[in-house]
């Protein structure tokens, strides 16, 4: 089942790259139907997965290279799936907003699905060879993406997105050499290296972990190794930041979760460390954001500030944190890539993307501002939306372990409510005539509340989604008492 | 019959809750906006009319079980609220005290409600007279039943701002909000020490209920700090000197509520709180003294200015004054039935002045009765009286302006200080001359201004992102020298060098 979801959206990209270039619309409703067609796959994999049963089910494996221990092996438990379903919707709503996307959409489609292919091959993968695999194949796209369809600094941010990413990779690449090599066995499966990870001595799985978490904290990002993400965020095409923020910045905090399975005495040795990179990183974007007056750096480094949290909640090792983290990840990818969604479209049609040009907008576009100030009401973590229960359960595991410094955790919340406020003030301001652009369409309009719904959905009733991802929770907490 | 008087004790919480129920309903009416023109107003006036008759008859029945099984004392109904050391509940005191004098006020509240239908028909502010004075009688109630200090006090409350409503019932006349301020401030200071008692039974005994409470043997000293917050509530709320001023005020509301509030109940509670406060008063025979001694001096005062006044009300209102303050007297000397007694009559029988204090001219038409000679002989006396011995402007000097003056000092304090120090959202300096909408104001404000820009110096030159920072330009120079060694490699001599060096190593 698991082969399906990877490789559907494979053949999407062949189907679609086949439709001639003069029916722009017959391929975007081609391209609609595979998003659809992968988000209702994974609906089908959630109704079918039982959150109290077997930690990992759909498990599909085959050997790859038997000689290296390699397998091609998938498999979800509640996390994955969680991610999965992320993946799927962000993508449709990429999709959707895409109709009038008027250069490039010959070349953009068949990316954008092989780059949902790459993402569910990461999340599903139980081979770390394999996720290694898929962790580098969403780079080709991405890089074209941007390079092809970017804006005007474009193949400065491609460039320093792929080597940033790559010299990542790199660290992890050798990391996870010496996983294989250490690990008794030879198998590159996760469970194997989990189980030889956990025995071996702490130096020798610090010098690991070291490895691993530069490859990932370059991903999330984790201050100062988020170079790549203003740049890249600003120039990506609006639907390309929306998955870029939205997905692509989880794999780094799954690929951390992940590792922290494998090499649960790294993690406690290093705790006090990734708390306070993550209290770095919490300020550090927070501040930044706050100093923007253009429109996607600030949301930008509001990704760090909020994937910040994440860090933070995994840091605690707690089951709380450890929900807050999880919780934060699908939060944030809701209300980033809604914040991106619209930025994107407004760039797209205005081609500005300083806020003094946006002021008034409320009269000329309505429907805009009003989604625009619902995003950013999200991206602060009002109450009633996915963000406030995320943070809710991260404050609440840090300050069991702690204590005071949880406050800075509130000074970014803080500061995140002072640049989303002063945006929404001036989005609003009344007198100032507008700048002239046309009204988000319907398509449009259709993605953005799909985002708000599910996110405010989550936020009054996050039962069903911590009921998924607690059996993984559980399952790494219990490595570390919690 | 039998199990209907067995449990009627048990429906007691019902008796309080009817008014508020009534309240509730109008004000949603009156949300609703379904309370315009004559046709809406017999519906209120039945309302509150048929809610205080519900209490009555709950006390009356409540009183016919007592007949026949004796008294019911301390009932808990619910657990409100609590706090590892303390609860705070829902519970009643039902004994020989508080029954007849809630059956009195009960009574007296449903035949104001009556009077009030005909007296206040097209009167502005018809349904929202009628909506406090239903807070009102459910408050009395909590005050007279309530088994602890905490239900004591929610009562309380309700009976303090349905009192500055009422008060303030005609808003648009400045006197009339003016007086209401006034009387509601000074009812603070009654709640002041009524909140301050009951923190230290929280503290102390730990709890809040009349039993405990009476049970607790503290130490005498402290038993007498705790009894003072209840004392100055009790002295507050009956107008007992030196608090007396705001009672004259009070009059500004509908004959009604002046009736209800000032001549028959409301003035009561400070009174009624001492009875309930009896057992304690009794172990501290100085502050048993003291209340002698301040209901002496009341009672003289009021007598006083009683005998100067030349209109109804303000007459009454003396009168009444005069009577609390007897009854102080007699709690003072430990003849608490003889208080209890004087209160239940003094209310039904100044109800009934009150309420007939309009047609009072009409009725007796005759001119008041001048001062007595004696007094009109006394000069010094007779412009003591006058003026009340002038305790409005002493308060006013004493704690009006001195207040005044402090309040004028916080706010230059404000405005010159701790407003700029803040800052205000959307004001001050801009943090770069490009980003004009990116404001700092205030401390907070300009030290994040100051922060940001060092971060952004660091983003700018340590990472990637900057153009031509010292990061790109390290790399430049790192490529170049590495350019340089591919190129010297290249060279055979270089490269035979190389492949011997690695020779050498491995042997």
């Amino acid at each position: 089942m698991l082969k399906v979801l990877v490789f559907m959206p494979v053949a999407a990209a062949a189907a679609v790259a086949l439709v001639p270039g003069r029916h722009p619309l017959l391929r975007w409703r081609l391209a609609m139907l595979c998003a659809l067609g992968a988000l209702a796959w994974s609906l089908f994999l959630l109704a079918r997965f039982d959150p109290g049963g077997e930690a990992f089910q759909f498990a599909w494996s085959r050997a790859w290279n038997v000689r290296l221990g390699s397998y091609f092996s998938l498999a979800v438990d509640g996390l994955s799936l969680a991610m999965v379903l992320l993946t799927a919707l962000l993508t449709l709503v990429a999709v959707l907003v895409s109709r009038e996307l008027a250069r490039g959409a010959r070349l953009y489609y068949p990316l954008l699905f092989l780059l949902q292919s790459a993402m569910f091959g990461v999340f599903t993968a139980r081979d770390w060879s394999l996720f290694y695999v898929f962790w580098e194949a969403t780079l080709i796209p991405l890089f074209f993406l941007i390079d092809r369809l970017g804006g005007d600094d474009r193949q400065r941010a491609a460039l320093n997105f792929f080597l940033y990413t790559l010299g990542g990779s790199v660290f992890m690449l050798v990391a996870l050499l010496f996983l294989y090599d250490a690990a008794p066995g030879h198998s590159f499966a996760m469970a194997d290296m989990a189980a030889g990870g956990a025995r071996l001595a702490p130096a020798m799985q610090l010098l690991i972990f070291g490895g691993l978490f530069i490859g990932f904290a370059v991903k999330m990002p984790v201050v100062p190794l988020h170079g790549w993400l203003p740049l890249a965020h600003v120039e990506a095409p609006g639907p390309v930041s929306l998955l870029l923020s939205g997905v692509l910045l989880k794999m780094g905090a799954y690929g951390l979760l992940r590792a922290a399975e494998t090499l649960p005495a790294a993690f406690l040795a290093t705790q006090d460390w990734l708390a306070a990179l993550a209290f770095v990183s919490l300020v550090y974007g927070a501040v930044l954001a706050w100093r923007q007056q253009d429109l996607k750096a600030m949301v930008a480094y509001s990704s760090i500030s909020h994937m910040g949290v994440v860090l933070l909640g995994i840091a605690t090792l707690n089951r709380t944190g450890l929900h807050g983290a999880v919780f934060q990840m699908v939060a944030h990818g809701l209300a980033a890539a809604l914040l991106f969604m619209i930025v994107g479209l407004l760039y797209q049609r205005t081609h500005r993307r300083d806020l003094a040009d946006y002021a008034g907008l409320a009269e000329g576009a309505p429907r805009f501002a009003r989604c625009f100030a619902a995003a950013l009401l999200l991206a602060i973590g009002l109450p009633a939306s996915a963000g406030f229960i995320a943070e809710l359960h991260v404050l609440f595991g840090a300050l069991a372990r702690w204590g005071g410094w949880v406050l800075l955790l509130g000074l970014a919340m803080l500061l995140g409510a002072a640049y989303g406020l002063r945006t929404i003030g001036v989005l609003f301001a009344a007198g100032s005539n507008g700048p002239r652009c046309p009204d988000m369409r319907r398509s449009e309009l259709l993605g953005a509340a799909l985002l708000l719904a599910v996110s405010i959905a989550l936020g009054v009733w996050p039962r069903p989604l911590l009921d998924l991802v607690d059996g993984s929770v559980a399952r790494l907490a219990v490595l570390f008492g919690g | 019959m039998n199990e209907v008087l067995r449990h009627a004790v048990d429906w007691i919480w019902l008796v309080p809750l009817w008014p508020l129920l009534a309240a509730l309903v109008i004000g949603l009416r009156m949300l609703l906006g379904r309370t315009h023109g004559d046709a809406a107003e017999p519906a209120t006036s039945r309302l509150v009319s048929a809610a205080a008759l519900a209490a009555l008859l709950g006390l009356l029945l409540v009183d016919l079980a007592v007949l026949r099984y004796g008294w019911p004392g301390h009932r808990a109904v619910w657990d409100w609220f609590g706090s590892d050391a303390w609860q705070g509940r829902l519970s009643f005191l039902l004994d020989a005290l508080s029954l007849p004098v809630a059956t009195t006020f009960a009574l007296i509240g449903w035949l104001v409600a009556r009077f009030s239908a005909s007296y206040l028909h097209r009167e502005p502010g018809f349904h929202r007279f009628f909506l406090v004075l239903a807070l009102f009688l459910g408050g009395i109630q909590w005050v007279v039943l309530g088994g602890n200090a905490l239900i004591v006090f929610v009562g309380w409350e309700l009976c303090g701002v349905a009192s500055f409503l009422l008060i303030a019932h005609a808003w648009q006349r400045p006197t009339a909000s003016g007086n209401a301020l006034f009387a509601f401030i000074a009812n603070r200071a009654g709640d002041a020490g009524l909140l301050f008692s009951l923190g230290l039974c929280a503290l102390w005994v730990g709890s809040f209920e009349w039993p405990q409470l009476f049970a607790s043997h503290l130490p005498l000293v402290d038993l007498r700090v705790l009894l003072l917050g209840f004392v100055v509530a009790g002295l507050v709320k009956s107008a007992q000197l030196p608090f007396s001023p705001w009672i004259g005020r009070a009059l500004e509301g509908p004959t009604p509520s002046s009736a209800i509030f000032y001549g028959a109940v409301l003035i009561h509670a400070g009174v009624y709180l001492m009875l309930r406060l009896q057992p304690l008063l009794g172990q501290l025979p100085d502050v048993a003294a003291g209340l002698v001694l301040i209901g002496a001096l009341t009672a003289g005062y009021a007598w006083l200015c009683g005998l100067v006044q030349s209109d109804v009300k303000s007459s009454l209102i003396f009168a009444t004054l005069f009577q609390v303050a007897l009854m102080f007297v007699a709690i003072g000397l430990g003849w608490t039935t003889l208080a209890t007694v004087h209160l239940c009559l003094h209310a039904g029988w100044r109800t009934w002045q009150f309420l007939l204090a309009p047609s009072w001219l009409t009725l007796t038409r005759a001119r008041p009765a001048p001062p007595p000679s004696w007094l009109a002989s006394r000069q010094w006396l007779y412009t003591a009286a006058l003026q009340r011995f002038w305790l409005d402007r002493l308060g006013d000097i004493l704690i009006g302006q001195p207040t005044r003056a402090i309040a004028g000092d916080l706010r230059a304090l404000e405005a010159g200080f701790i407003d700029p120090a803040i800052g205000q959202p959307g004001r001050g300096a801009a943090v770069d001359e490009q980003r004009p909408l990116v404001r700092a104001d205030g401390l907070p404000g300009r030290l994040l201004a100051r922060l940001s820009g060092f971060l952004q110096r660091i983003e700018n030159r340590l990472l990637l992102h900057g153009r031509g920072g010292s990061g790109e330009r390290m790399l430049r120079e790192a490529g170049h020298w590495l350019r340089t060694l591919e190129a010297l490699l290249e060279e055979p001599r270089y490269l035979m060098m190389a492949v011997m060096a690695t020779f050498v190593v491995i042997l």
